[in-house]
């Protein structure tokens, strides 16, 4: 299932997003880097239908998001955010539960089968244990695979995360980040994240898109695109780029 | 000239001196300008032995100083007297030269009270906080005086403003013919076995629930109040609230309604109680005997209250008070006490007290 | 987990609104013995049974027992199943059934048709439409904002402080046997309520407690914030206004025939969650049994307690507090 974005603005304050033309392929995970305040989240936003944008300029497989009701988008895409509080605490299977939302009419309650979609969703994150527990008991890396199981029971060919592995120690951030190329390679879905860590972003990443003050400055694959030029007109310092033992390491 | 200007202004200044020191060392009043009273929350209060002018927050107090004869010592009014109390200005009609001295809930303004002059102040029992607080404020005796219910606290209280406003032959009659009224409806009705007298239940206060525990007047006319010992009397609390079952348990003869308004304000009504399907096994209702009465209006003003006991009398006794006319016994009493004629007819036209009893 | 604890918890308490109701048939002033109480209850079948019932029975049970107690279930279970709506809808567990000034424009209007409008308009009309302006001014003003939640809670508090001030300056006009009146209507009871009251309100309530029965599922999904509610697959806005339109109609009906019962939307939807958890699939059907048990429970107390009777708003914030304290502090499972 592609994603095509054409003529996207978005306008908040003192900031504009502006791009012109991608397109996300299926079965290939791309990542979104650039600077704080590039706009990445923005752009996550605007792809979600969490931010209102005009019509024509966002596409699934060729139709207008923007023309779709809520739980037919729901159904094609998913948003895992960065950041998320809940007052409740709820258990994790409660939880994942949610996700079956856009399947079930206002009145109805999830049947047995949203249970077991969802308990499917936890054991593909490898917590299928932790149904009975509650939310606010885990960590933050549970926490976030959590919310990715969430994602997953929405059975949608679309994942955006923002930032999913911030605040996460290594051993964590790789497990996320293989569990999201897992998702583009074997089950073929379009994965789209936005990171920090280059050296991350570089190995796991199909595709990637740079961006700086709401615009695409690169797009392509990392061999393709990546060049000390670019880094240093994105992040503004120097940095260099070095290749050794068959992985890309980027050093500032 | 010189020498005898500085003379005559020593002189003035050694006279000015003399004054001076003369009203230092003035004597205090005299014991006989003065006067010691207790009052109804027991305080011992000095007051002048002659008053002039009277301020009166209590409502009824206020009543009974005009029915001594003294109104035109008066120098202000009380809020309730004046916006909620439609006799009032029935037997004054001269109440509208006082000015307002108090707001809702017995608020006052200082500084109007020290403006208004007056040599005593009467307070309401109820709220001994503004009592103590205005004697100590503006140094004025404050008197907390007021029935709380109870005939024999209002001619204590009659007897004692007689006294201070010495009004005391005209004091000494409104008692005795209070008392002979009383005597009158007494001497027929206390010869009623207990089992005969008619079981009352009193509606006050806006609610069907809500009763007065002790009322004298129903008493007084032989009728037995149904809550009279619901409460303690240690307590000092008249008020309760019943549960409706206990009403139905009670089974009155006859319920009487707070009615001393309009009947555009009423919110219990006859017809209500007539129609409420709870209510239609007791007797009272079977037997539409279901009447407004005044009830407490801040206390009492003494001729409503003699008028109802008389009403009252009639409606527990109608044989017996068979020949009595309340609108003409009514004015012949308002005439006794406060001097002016068709009293009572002119407070029937605003409260339609006429219509109660279905003459 | 137990699995096998909360089944039997659940079953017992949503039974309880109906052995409470059978066990408070007994109470009251007048006693009645178990057996004419039996038959008075199946007398409507078969009436040759009226004869040899004591005076009144038939009078106290269906005239003054039954609708007091079926009003107690009923504002009970909508305060409750209301409490717990808007506080999944706001996400905070500390928000009450009032919030949205419903209590303030119902003791507004109330006031309005006992000092005012005289018999015309009665005290439960002139209530109930009050509450409703109330809440609908507290939508339009709120409308467009970035952050919703906060403006509605913001201009809740404020529509309810503007009511009050209203109903202050009514108070002020008011004769003192106005106010009398006035007062015993703020405070709360269910004695007052006749069968024409109940003929109206108790639809309502029914239909409006049923609604939110059917979506105590989405509220679990609108508990989230706005953009994960969103991107979930829900129309936020739509959804938002149904709850409020629905907690709305059954508080202000509510309120209307029975007076303002304080504390009961959020004392027992924190009890409830403190048994179950949070799943709101078992918490709002959970509120509307236990908070119709605990008003026909508290009702009984405050008509037996002594030969006065206490107004049941007032017993419910007097006792519904403490205890409540003294549960949080004995609870220690994180159940928020």
């Amino acid at each position: 299932m592609s994603v095509t974005v054409q003529n996207l603005t978005y306008r908040y304050r003192n900031f504009s997003l502006r791009i012109e033309h991608l397109q996300f392929e299926s079965a290939k995970m791309t990542s979104i880097v650039g600077p704080n305040g590039a706009g990445k989240t923005t752009f996550l936003k605007c792809i979600s239908a969490i931010l209102p944008t005009a019509k024509g300029s966002l596409f699934i497989d060729g139709r207008d998001i923007g023309a779709m009701r809520e739980n037919e988008r729901a159904r094609l895409l998913a948003y895992v955010p960065q950041e998320h509080a809940s007052a409740f605490n709820y258990t994790v299977l409660d939880f994942v539960l949610m996700g079956r939302a856009a399947y079930l009419p206002i009145f109805s309650s999830p049947s047995p089968g949203d249970v077991t979609i969802a308990q499917e969703a936890l054991e593909f994150v490898s917590l299928g244990h932790f149904a009975s527990r509650l939310y606010f008991q885990l960590s933050s890396g549970e926490r976030r695979l959590v919310l990715i199981a969430r994602a997953l029971a929405q059975k949608s060919n679309i994942l955006i995360l923002d930032e999913p592995t911030s605040f996460l120690d290594p051993k964590h951030e790789t497990e996320i980040l293989a569990l999201a190329k897992k998702l583009a390679a074997e089950k073929k879905k379009t994965v789209l994240v936005t990171l920090h860590n280059l050296d991350m972003a570089v190995k796991y990443s199909d595709a990637m898109v740079f961006m700086k003050e709401g615009q695409v400055v690169a797009f392509g694959k990392p061999d393709d695109i990546l060049d000390e030029a670019l880094l240093e007109n994105v992040y503004e310092i120097k940095m260099s780029i070095i290749r050794y033992d068959g992985r890309t390491f980027i050093v500032k | 000239m010189k020498p005898f200007i500085r003379r005559a202004c020593l002189l003035l200044a050694a006279g000015l001196m003399a004054v001076l020191t003369c009203s230092l060392f003035a004597p205090l009043s005299t014991a006989q300008d003065q006067r010691t009273i207790t009052d109804s929350l027991s305080r011992t209060v000095t007051i002048p032995g002659k008053v002039e002018r009277v301020l009166s927050l209590q409502s009824e107090i206020t009543r009974l100083i005009v029915a001594l004869g003294a109104a035109d010592r008066l120098v202000g009014i009380d809020y309730f007297l004046r916006t909620s109390d439609r006799l009032f200005r029935i037997v004054y009609p001269l109440e509208t030269r006082l000015p307002l001295a108090s707001m809702a809930d017995y608020n006052v303004n200082m500084e109007t009270l020290i403006r208004l002059n007056p040599d005593i102040i009467f307070g309401a029992p109820e709220d001994r906080q503004v009592c103590e607080s205005l004697q100590a404020k503006i140094k004025v005796p404050v008197i907390a005086l007021a029935s709380m219910g109870r005939f024999d606290k209002l001619f204590e209280e009659t007897k004692l403003l007689g006294d201070i406003l010495d009004r005391k032959e005209k004091a000494a009659e409104l008692m005795a013919y209070f008392k002979e009224i009383l005597g009158r409806v007494q001497n027929v009705v206390l010869v009623e076995p207990p089992a005969k007298k008619p079981r009352v239940y009193l509606s006050f206060y806006g609610s069907l629930t809500k009763t007065i525990v002790n009322y004298e007047p129903v008493s007084a006319a032989g009728g037995i109040n149904l809550a009279q010992n619901l409460l303690p009397p240690s307590l000092g609390v008249d008020k309760t609230v019943v549960d409706i079952e206990q009403i139905i348990k009670w089974n009155p003869d006859i319920i009487l309604i707070h009615g001393n308004y309009p009947p555009r304000e009423r919110i219990v009504t006859v017809e209500n109680i007539l129609r409420d399907p709870r209510l239609a096994s007791l007797a009272a209702v079977k037997n539409k005997k279901v009447f407004y009465t005044f009830g407490f209006w801040n206390w009492w003003d003494m001729g409503q209250v003699l008028v109802e006991t008389l009403y009252l009398a009639k409606i527990f006794y109608p044989e017996k008070f068979a020949d009595v006319r309340i609108e003409r016994e009514g004015n012949k009493i308002f005439k006794k006490i406060y001097g002016l004629d068709s009293v009572y007819s002119s407070l029937c036209n605003i409260l339609k007290c006429d219509e109660w009893a279905h003459e | 987990m137990n699995k096998q604890r909360p089944h039997a918890l659940s079953i017992f308490v949503y039974l309880l609104p109906l052995f409470i109701f059978l066990l408070s048939l007994c109470v009251g002033t007048v006693h009645i013995p178990i057996k004419d109480l039996l038959k008075t209850l199946i007398s409507p079948i078969f009436p040759s049974l009226k004869q040899g019932l004591p005076a009144n029975s038939l009078n106290i049970i269906f005239n003054v027992r039954i609708p007091r107690l079926l009003l107690g279930l009923a504002v009970g279970a909508s305060l409750s199943v209301s409490g717990a709506s808007l506080q999944a809808l706001f996400k905070n567990p500390l928000v009450n059934e009032y919030i949205l000034g419903i209590s303030s424009g119902a003791a507004f209007g109330a006031s309005l048709s006992m000092v005012f409008l005289g018999g015309n308009i009665p005290p439960q009309i002139s209530a109930f439409v009050f509450a409703i302006i109330a809440v609908l001014i507290v939508l339009l003003i709120a409308r467009k904002s970035d952050s919703p939640i906060i403006a509605l809670l913001l201009t809740g508090v404020i529509v309810s402080a503007f009511f009050s001030a209203l109903l202050s300056l009514v108070e002020f006009l008011a004769s003192p046997y106005e106010l009398q009146a006035l007062f015993n209507w703020l405070m709360g009871n269910l004695w007052k309520a006749g069968w024409t009251d109940l003929a109206i309100s108790l639809p309502l309530i029914g239909v409006g407690i049923l609604v939110l029965v059917l979506m105590r599922w989405r509220l679990n999904v609108l508990s989230m914030s706005d953009e994960e509610a969103r991107s979930l697959g829900i129309n936020i806005r739509k959804e938002k206004l149904l709850v409020i339109f629905l907690t709305a109609l059954i508080t202000a009906a509510a309120t209307a025939v029975a007076g303002i019962i304080g504390w009961i939307g959020l004392i027992i939807p924190h009890l409830v969650r403190m048994m179950v958890g949070v799943d709101n699939r078992k918490v709002v059907p959970m509120s509307a049994a236990l908070g119709a048990s605990f008003l026909m429970v508290a009702d009984n107390i405050t008509r037996s307690f002594a030969s006065f009777e206490v107004p049941v708003g007032i017993f419910t914030s007097l006792i519904g507090i403490p205890f409540f304290i003294v549960l949080l502090r004995k609870s220690k499972k994180a159940w928020l």
